[in-house]
């Protein structure tokens, strides 16, 4: 077993080790979004809090729409190729389903909304994801092929 | 985070950790007429956290835990999320319920109800005793209660936190009946208008 480096809550973390698998712990609305080339083997997981930066000073990874762009930047200046770049992601539940919550709450699927969007902007392929739902689950993203699995309370681990 | 540091400067937060007391002793006079024994509380104390810490602290973000939230409404905003490691929270249900020890092994309805009841006791007598502080009105949501790995119950309180500041205030107290402890953890995220009309309040009351 490889290394496991922990994405916490608005960080990046990026790999080319292919024995490391990137983790994001407990994601509820938050989003994991995993971006790997498969020619140069090199992964990023993003943990992103919020949909849309509110343009000044703060942490652009805490951010759907400033920190894709900011993962798709590293990776490209560790070699990768954006034209081969591909994408899974998880995340994005709503926590509170109580009645008169649902509406004014509802980041997760603002923070999908928000992921959709960018990567359309960005030409960014998807090749998995699961989202929404209200469930909160744990993203293993492994730099040795890409792959994403899901983890959530009460049952097996699955790939998406 | 210097903006932050002024929102949460020292004084502030001693006023907080007063209101925490008042709010949480009274909820304990609640939980023990609704519980019919007599309920302690023991050490309370506020602290204030780093946003990024939170998960860790409740024994990992993956760690399964039962989450009760509360939105304040009226003239000053706020939510108050009581935070329970899962194993604590059947220990408390028997304790709220009124079963011997050991009784409760998975929450069922009635224990999320009972749950529920304590979080929205807690919630009401925290917020009446901002609320007195500060002469202005606040009312409780009806509550939530949520069961899954701690980083997502708290996903809530952190999007919303993350917003204002890098720190939210933590009060931690522990309940304890008849030789029985169970402690909690609640997260008070006053927002910003709350937190500048306690500080007036407070500077008021310093001359």
């Amino acid at each position: 077993m490889g290394n496991q480096l922990a994405v916490g809550l608005g960080e990046i973390k990026m790999s080319r080790d292919p024995q490391d698998l990137l983790i994001a712990y407990g994601l509820g609305s938050c989003m994991g979004i995993g971006i790997y080339d498969p020619v140069t083997r090199v992964a990023g997981l993003l943990h992103a809090i919020l949909p849309i930066h509110p343009g000044s000073g703060d942490s652009a990874s805490k951010y759907v729409d400033t920190g894709i762009p900011m993962l798709v930047d590293m990776l490209t200046r560790a070699g990768a190729l954006r034209s081969r770049m591909v994408v899974r992601m998880a995340g994005g539940a709503n926590m509170l389903v109580a009645p008169g919550f649902t509406n004014t709450f509802d980041i997760g699927s603002r923070n999908i909304d928000a992921t959709h969007k960018v990567l359309a902007q960005m030409n960014l392929k998807v090749l998995g994801y699961e989202v929404g739902g209200n469930t909160g689950r744990t993203v293993r993203f492994y730099v040795n092929d890409g792959r994403m699995t899901i983890r959530t309370v009460g049952n097996n681990e699955r790939e998406i | 985070m210097s903006q932050t540091n002024n929102k949460f400067d020292l004084r502030l937060i001693e006023m907080l950790n007063k209101m925490a007391n008042v709010g949480i002793y009274n909820a304990a006079r609640g939980l023990s007429g609704m519980v019919g024994e007599s309920l302690e509380v023991e050490n309370p104390g506020v602290k204030l956290v780093p946003l990024a810490d939170i998960p860790n602290l409740l024994g990992g973000p993956e760690a399964e835990a039962v989450g009760i939230y509360l939105r304040a409404e009226g003239n000053l905003g706020g939510q108050i999320m009581l935070v329970i490691p899962y194993q604590k929270s059947l220990e408390l249900a028997d304790m709220i319920i009124g079963l011997p020890p050991g009784t409760t092994k998975q929450l069922g309805s009635l224990e999320r109800s009972a749950l529920a009841e304590m979080g929205n006791l807690t919630g009401t007598f925290f917020m009446n005793a901002v609320a007195e502080a500060t002469g202005l009105s606040l009312r409780p949501s009806p509550p939530a209660v949520m069961v899954d790995m701690v980083g997502a119950v708290l996903d809530i309180v952190l999007a919303t936190a993350a917003q204002l500041s890098e720190h939210v205030m933590m009060i931690q107290a522990t309940f304890s009946c008849q030789g029985r402890a169970v402690n909690t953890d609640f997260w008070m995220i006053p927002d910003r208008y709350t937190l500048e009309a306690i500080a007036k309040r407070e500077r008021g009351s310093n001359g």
